[in-house]
């Protein structure tokens, strides 16, 4: 019993008072006013449908996998989806592991309730073979930190995993059309869900009897709150769900006037995460176009923006060592990657590209350089890939891609072409190359300036 | 030679981060010298080698340490705490202290104490005290006086805002010369302060917005070098006042 008390986390009075008579004022013990947020930051794994999101001092990582299934019998031509939630005792001391407890359950089913019923997730579209297979759509939610507020973490963090998962196409196939062949996610593109509209979470705190109210509370103001009230709104402001379970009773004015703040900060974090999918959608098609010129291919670039390879493979190398010192730092940007707003030269796609691959490299000397020791074959290969891909848009993407399930050599006066040479010299390569040989001779340089103004 | 380079080393290692396994210092040239060995350090037949991970410290004429700083505490003797009272038994309050185990405070350990006028403490009250018993094995003992049996600003905290740090933070807000964020503070503004070397640390003020500026600040201190914190301290005041 010592030993419980030992390790639970103590509130003094001394806080307790100090809060309260703080929010009398309208002022919050981290400086927010009582209507801000903490600072959101989404992130993404490698795999399509995993997110992890930090609000504040929270922390939670989503997860989205698929299994086929048989229907239920009343529902026979629309999928299922089941929200898991994972209360790990690392989060918090008051979590224990096993069972769930009462909040853990909690918390799935406001998640679940908000997607389900408000038909965010399409459902007849993750049928395959009416009352016979379906999609079951599983997303699993790990808490991390618990530092308050898991409620809204966790529903963004179920959103932008569901928002970047992939499901394998499935086509009907067999003597009646009724066998389901699974496609491999290398042979066909995997598909995303289908997601109408984001439901958003917005949790307020009530304390001081109803009197004073916050958003986004923290964990020592949820320790004091009178009562917690969540709403589920979208950015058109239609009401997906609310939930208020116990605690102190509010008066009708202040819920409705809870309701209106929700719906302006629903717009506010729907585009955030908005545009964090879109930062890791085209950091996906991004990588999608380097596996398919998976080897060392040097002679991707654009002749006459050989000059231009010193530049970018310099400017590659300074935003390596600022990612570096900046990764070290606490994070501070919202956005995914953390993008610089400086893109004269190259766009967007381009440096997303260069930060995913720093991610996993740090250090190193500089990489465009042929003359220095110890080049780390990746960094080389994204260097050399980047000038071709700052021209390559998602026409060509498509394109690339149908070259590399042809594999045979095209005709096509671009970047593309160059791709496929390289694969069709694969055997060829053997030692790492550097930016001379990037340099095509003159007599192999073909008359281009066409297509490269084409395509920029 | 031998005491050249073992001294040189030694030298080298001195405020410098060592992890353990690091060798400090070679005895065997070394005789007739007494060496105080402070946390973090321990003799292995000659060689005084590193057990825990941070920075290595040196006193004149004989005293070596390691400092660490970490969110866990681990009781020591003398060491002035903060603590918050988890229950009241018979003849002792149980106090959380950030440590592994609950610590002790015996009713009577408080100046003039007697069984007759034993402090009535909630659960939750945040007591400024000090360790008077620490071993690894027993719950620490600790009491309301200092050694001589006199209050001496020992007791209950009344008001004010609590937060924790880790304990390198403390040692850092009570160093003297006074440290920079708490003096760059202190001329603008008028607060109390009490730190606990346990990584807590109770601030309170007239206003609750003074409170709220000066934890933040010092929370935000922690790995600022002493410029750093007056830029931040500074910053700060301009936003308020702007």
């Amino acid at each position: 019993m010592e030993q419980r008390l030992a390790n639970t986390w103590h509130m003094t009075i001394n806080e307790k008072k100090f809060i309260e008579t703080a929010l009398s004022k309208n002022i919050r013990v981290d400086g927010r006013s009582p209507v801000d947020y903490r600072q959101l930051t989404i992130k993404f794994g490698r795999e399509d449908g995993s997110s992890e999101v930090q609000l504040g001092e929270t922390h939670v990582i989503g997860f989205v996998s698929g299994q086929i299934i048989q229907p239920y019998r009343d529902r026979p031509n629309e999928g299922t989806l089941a929200i898991f939630t994972e209360f790990s005792p690392m989060a918090d001391p008051a979590f224990e592991p096993g069972r769930p407890g009462e909040f853990a359950i909690e918390l799935g089913r406001l998640i679940d309730r908000g997607l389900r019923e408000s038909r965010a997730v399409d459902m007849e579209s993750l049928c395959i073979v009416a009352g016979k297979l379906v999609w079951a759509i599983r997303v699993d939610l790990h808490i991390l930190d618990n530092g308050g507020n898991l409620i809204d973490t966790a529903n963004i963090a179920a959103l932008a995993a569901l928002l970047t998962y992939r499901k394998p196409e499935c086509t009907l196939g067999g003597e009646n059309g009724q066998d389901v062949v699974v496609h491999d996610p290398e042979v066909r593109e995997p598909l995303p869900l289908i997601i109408h509209h984001m439901p958003v979470a917005v949790t307020f705190a009530f304390f001081n009897e109803g009197d004073a109210m916050v958003i986004d509370p923290t964990h020592k103001e949820e320790a004091i709150m009178g009562g917690r009230m969540t709403a589920t709104l979208n950015s058109n402001g239609d009401v997906c769900a609310v939930q208020k379970a116990g605690g102190d009773g509010v008066s009708l004015s202040v819920i409705t006037h809870c309701l209106r703040l929700a719906a302006l900060k629903a717009v506010d974090i729907t585009s955030k995460i908005k545009n964090a999918v879109d930062s890791y959608n085209t950091a996906r098609a991004l990588r999608k176009v380097k596996r398919h010129t998976s080897l060392v291919a040097p002679d991707i670039t654009i002749p006459d923006s050989v000059m231009k390879d010193n530049q970018i493979g310099q400017l590659a190398e300074h935003k390596a060592q600022k990612f570096k010192e900046e990764s070290t730092k606490t994070f501070d940007t919202e956005s995914v990657v953390g993008i610089p707003k400086e893109t004269d030269l190259f766009n967007k796609k381009n440096i997303n590209f260069i930060r995913k691959d720093t991610d996993s490299f740090i250090g190193g000397p500089s990489n465009w350089d042929p003359y220095s020791q110890s080049k780390p074959p990746n960094f080389v290969r994204s260097s050399q890939i980047s000038p071709g891909s700052s021209t390559v848009d998602h026409k060509q993407e498509a394109r690339t891609m149908q070259i590399e399930s042809n594999s045979e050599e095209t005709k096509s006066n671009n970047a593309s072409s160059g791709l496929s040479r390289t694969s069709s010299m694969s055997q060829q390569r053997t030692t790492p190359k550097s930016l001379k040989d990037a340099v095509k001779p003159k007599s192999e340089r073909k008359n281009r300036p066409s297509s490269a103004s084409g395509v920029n | 030679m031998e005491v050249e380079t073992s001294s040189s080393s030694t030298a080298n290692l001195v405020d410098k981060a060592v992890v353990p396994g690091d060798i400090v210092l070679d005895l065997t040239s070394m005789s007739d010298q007494t060496i105080r060995l402070g946390a973090g350090l321990r003799q292995n037949s000659d060689v005084l080698s590193v057990v825990k991970a941070g920075k290595l410290k040196f006193k004149k004429p004989n005293k070596y340490w390691v400092e660490s700083s970490q969110k866990r505490y681990v009781p020591s003797v003398e060491d002035t705490v903060l603590g918050i009272v988890v229950d009241a038994r018979a003849d002792n309050f149980l106090v959380d202290i950030k440590g592994p185990t609950l610590a002790f405070l015996p009713v009577l350990a408080f100046e003039g104490g007697t069984r007759r006028n034993i402090p009535k403490f909630e659960i939750g009250t945040l007591l400024y005290i000090r360790v008077v018993k620490a071993n690894s094995c027993m719950n620490p003992e600790l009491s309301c006086t200092d050694a001589n049996g006199k209050a001496a600003e020992f007791g209950s905290l009344k008001e004010g805002y609590m937060f924790d740090t880790s304990t390198g933070l403390a040692r850092m807000l009570l160093r003297s010369p006074t440290c920079p964020v708490l003096e760059a503070l202190g001329r603008k503004l008028s607060f109390e302060i009490a730190v606990g070397l346990n990584g807590r640390v109770w601030v309170n003020a007239s206003s609750p917005s003074t409170v709220i500026l000066v934890s933040n600040a010092i929370m935000r201190s922690e790995f600022l070098s002493d410029v750093q914190q007056k830029i931040l301290v500074e910053k700060l005041m301009q936003r308020v006042q702007g």
